[in-house]
């Protein structure tokens, strides 16, 4: 008897948490199910029309436009996310003076509402006077002229010669100076160690600087409409694609919601950077008896060791992936052509817009087996790459 | 541990209890210095909730208009609740079974919500009150029709001219003249709007505009019109099929896209994003960007509220040289009764009050025209829009049309707009590189706009399969269902 009145006064415990689920997620889910099979406008009864709804999905160019649109973003933002938030998460782990401090800065845009988010990125995107176009515009216009004392750039003046004459005596002079130098540095720089430091400080920035004009000559020549709009992009309301050769590359609009999205990266290296903390000492104090440098030490022991909440994330983002409504729906409305609609705004659209239940329904059914199977995905090839310590 | 079932058991009961006995609306809940008036009748009258849109001045309006219902009997009481996105949480609501006594739309909702069965039909109703459809300026009557029934009735009505700023027209007055163009008028044909564009429009150094003449995408609301105004139509009003891609439409959009290649799509799209929200002083037309525009019979009053002293014209939108005209998109704000709302027939008393006293008050201070054949002799005298005129013969005239009343209207507009902006953002230069190598001058030119009337007439063709692909469904679907009903 008294072990009854425990059962019955635990179940009276989470019976709130049970009546919710089973209204708000379990009938909506199995509901749905049967209305995938209906057409049922939202106001009458659903009528039964078997797969009618599936057959017209294969048809509809507008749910293919939405879902190329959700995957492509989901192509690209999420590698760059994952990539992102480790290494965040790997300076956070450093030890240095402010830690704390910077942990929090970089965490605290996650807690900012996503609806202030999309508005105030929504000023930052704008072509003429956003705060992105300002600091673009100012950093290429230095680089086009850095550039242009080696390379005439062939977007601004065509059929000029790849190669200035000039730049040859500009790149010969200090080369020459270095070679004829050469032979005095060993001797001065062990008198004086700090010139050492400096000098390295010195071909850090020209090599730098050599990257950035090679980059941009190279750019210009290969992609010279791509080069031309990013010297003030129309953002959010470009729908032409980034590179432009690549057809299913992502719009400038989507472009801007993949780097929007690099907002909030801080939540995931925060979750890295707990992982991070929980890798063994001895493992890289191992490693440094053997002699392996920064590159090998972060590729054979930290990437293993956080391989685990790599795939959490990865998963997590697929499933957010085919959640992107907000952003979109306050700061783009779908547009430009569709261009940045996703598959969440497709499902409401036909539901609330064009009083599709049924076919919303459908949509949402399709949306969840993609989920399911691309998280199945995930897991598989994540199978013999992610290392669970022997659990 | 019994105490812990009580406790769960009354936390229940209280939820149950609130939800269950709602409280009737009391004075003290809303504005009872406002209320004041109604004190002695407010426990009497039936409280009707009235959804509907409108900000500013606009609101105001519909306020005072509620007020004086409400001031004229003693058995109802009208709450208007200002709603943005009314048409969509309309629809929710309906879904919930608890809609308002008497929803504000737009005339474009009409359709979804009769053929969802959201409303009621007021066709007996209109017939008991004696509202007959000679009251009615024909067209806009048909705006609130769907399958031969009336279901929502006339608040608001527009039609759209062209507003042109005069201040632009004298400055540029001798290069206008030099131009063969008359600068103490507007334009008279499109082809002439192009010329008077062209002498108006002024740019920076680096070709940036500072001024534009004309620009279709301002204000980007009407991207569905241009066909009409080079004689096209949107749907054949014989066949009910759709007609997207007819000749005088691909002309239309040809023409929308020559802009765009004319002054730089990249150009035009900068300029645009340094243009304020409408109801602002820095609007692209108030502010002084762009010269002429397209807009509704609403705009003076916006005009005047921002810049008072502010030289403007108002005439009707030119045609293509051959097409009658003068024409205009009649568009309308609707009112109807939801379905299940809780007192059908006190919001019909307030809906045909509306209709006999109420739309003279409305339409007055908001600034517009208005939906009547025989406005009340008092609506025009001391009218605030000094350029209604304009606009009454717009909606008179036999050549005005209407956005078809069709089952996919709504997919249709969305599909108009996406082809729209494809249109206006198509790099040709980019995309039909090989077919422009080597070509200069007129010849060029020539080429890119055969190559964008290539691209249009696939856009439209496209939209035209899609809508009809859309609407066929949709068809035989109802089809199906009233099979299945029978």
């Amino acid at each position: 008897m008294a072990n009854l009145r425990g059962h019955v006064t635990g179940y009276a415990f989470i019976l709130p948490w049970l009546v919710a689920l089973a209204l708000f997620i379990g009938y909506p889910f199995i509901a749905g199910f049967y209305f995938s099979f209906c057409d049922f406008p939202p106001l009458k009864s659903p009528a039964f029309i078997g797969l009618d709804n599936y057959a017209e999905l294969a048809h509809d160019a507008k749910f293919h436009r939405s879902l190329g649109v959700t995957l492509v973003y989901a192509a690209v933002a999420i590698p760059l996310g994952v990539v992102l938030a480790i290494t965040l998460a790997m300076f956070l782990n450093a030890r240095i003076r402010g830690q704390s401090f910077y942990r929090v800065i970089f965490y605290i845009p996650h807690l900012v509402p996503t609806v202030v988010v999309a508005i105030l990125w929504l000023w930052i995107f704008n072509p003429e006077f956003g705060l992105l176009n300002i600091v673009l515009a100012g950093l290429m216009n230095a680089a086009d002229r850095w550039t242009h004392l080696f390379f005439g750039l062939g977007a601004e003046t065509p059929g000029e010669a790849w190669l200035r004459p000039e730049a040859l005596a500009l790149l010969a002079a200090p080369m020459l100076a270095a070679v004829t130098i050469w032979p005095l540095v060993p001797a001065v720089l062990k008198r004086r160690p700090a010139l050492k430091r400096f000098l390295a400080a010195v071909a850090v920035v020209a090599l730098v600087l050599g990257a950035v004009a090679l980059l941009n000559a190279a750019l210009h020549g290969l992609m010279p409409v791509d080069i031309k709009t990013l010297h003030s992009p129309g953002w959010l309301a470009d729908g032409n694609p980034l590179p432009s050769a690549i057809p299913f590359a992502p719009s400038w609009a989507l472009w801007a919601l993949i780097v929007m999205s690099m907002w909030g990266v801080g939540q995931m290296a925060v979750i890295y950077l707990a992982k991070l903390q929980d890798v063994p000492v001895e493992l890289y104090e191992a490693s440094d008896i053997d002699g392996a440098n920064w590159l090998q030490k972060t590729w054979q022991i930290t990437v293993p060791m956080i391989s685990p909440v790599i795939l959490f994330n990865v998963v997590m983002s697929i499933i957010g992936t085919f959640q992107v409504f907000a952003e979109p729906y306050i700061m783009t409305g779908g547009g430009p052509e569709d261009k940045t609609r996703f598959v969440a705004m497709f499902v409401y659209d036909q539901a609330f817009q064009y009083q599709r239940v049924g076919y919303a329904s459908a949509v949402a059914w399709v949306l969840f087996l993609m989920i399911v199977a691309l998280t199945i995905l995930a897991f598989r090839i994540s199978q013999k790459r992610v290392y669970y310590a022997g659990r | 541990m019994r105490g812990v079932h009580v406790g769960l058991a009354v936390l229940i009961l209280a939820v149950i209890s609130i939800a269950w006995f709602e409280p009737r609306p009391a004075l003290e809940d809303f504005d009872p210095v406002r209320h004041a008036a109604f004190k002695d009748t407010w426990n009497k009258r039936v409280h009707l909730a009235y959804w509907e849109k409108w900000g500013s001045f606009e609101a105001d309006a519909c306020q005072k208009m509620v007020d004086s219902f409400n001031e004229s009997q003693d058995e109802i009481f009208v709450h208007y609740l200002r709603t943005s996105q009314v048409d969509r949480k309309a629809m929710l609501a309906a879904i919930g079974r608890d809609p308002p006594d008497v929803v504000g739309l737009w005339s474009n909702n009409v359709v979804p919500f009769a053929e969802g069965g959201a409303l009621m039909p007021l066709d007996g109703l209109m017939k008991q009150s004696g509202l007959t459809r000679d009251f009615y300026i024909e067209n806009y009557l048909k705006l609130g029709e769907f399958e031969g029934k009336v279901w929502c009735l006339p608040t608001a009505v527009a039609s759209l001219a062209l507003y042109y700023n005069k201040e632009h027209f004298r400055a540029k007055a001798p290069q206008l003249r030099a131009a063969g163009l008359d600068p103490d008028r507007a334009p008279q044909t499109i082809e002439e709007l192009d010329r008077y564009a062209d002498v108006l429009n002024e740019f920076g150094p680096d070709g940036s505009p500072r001024v534009m003449g004309f620009l279709p995408t301002e204000p980007g609301w009407f991207n569905h019109i241009w066909g009409y105004h080079f004689g096209g139509k949107l749907i054949d009003p014989q066949t009910g099929k759709i007609t997207t891609d007819e000749p005088a439409n691909v002309r239309a959009y040809t023409w929308v896209k020559r802009y765009a290649e004319t002054y730089g799509r990249e150009k035009l799209l900068r300029f645009k994003s340094g243009f304020g929200t409408f109801d602002s002083p820095y609007n692209a037309f108030i502010e002084g960007k762009v010269s002429m525009e397209v807009q509704g019979v609403w705009f003076s009053m916006f005009i005047r509220r921002h810049r008072p002293q502010m030289e403007f014209g108002v005439e009707p939108f030119p045609c293509a040289e051959g097409v009658p005209g003068p024409r205009s998109e009649m568009e309308m704000d609707v009112m109807g009764i939801p379905r299940h709302c809780k007192h059908p027939k006190e919001s019909w008393k307030f809906v045909c009050w509306v209709q006999k006293e109420g739309l003279g008050i409305l339409s007055r201070l908001q600034g517009k025209n208005i939906a009547l054949r025989n406005p009340p002799p008092w609506f025009h005298q001391g009218h605030p829009n000094l350029e209604l005129a304009v606009f009454e013969k717009l909606a008179l005239s036999p050549e005005s049309y209407i956005f078809p009343n069709s089952l996919v209207g709504q997919e249709y507009r969305d599909e108009i707009n996406r082809a729209f902006e494809h249109i206006w953002n198509w790099p040709v230069e980019q995309e039909r590189k090989a077919e422009l190598e080597g070509l200069s001058g007129a010849e060029r030119k020539a080429k890119i706009d055969a190559l964008c009337q290539e691209e249009v007439r696939r856009t439209l063709a496209e939209v035209r399969q899609e809508t009809q692909r859309q609407l066929d469904a949709k068809i035989e679907r109802r089809r199906l269902q009233k099979a299945s009903a029978d």
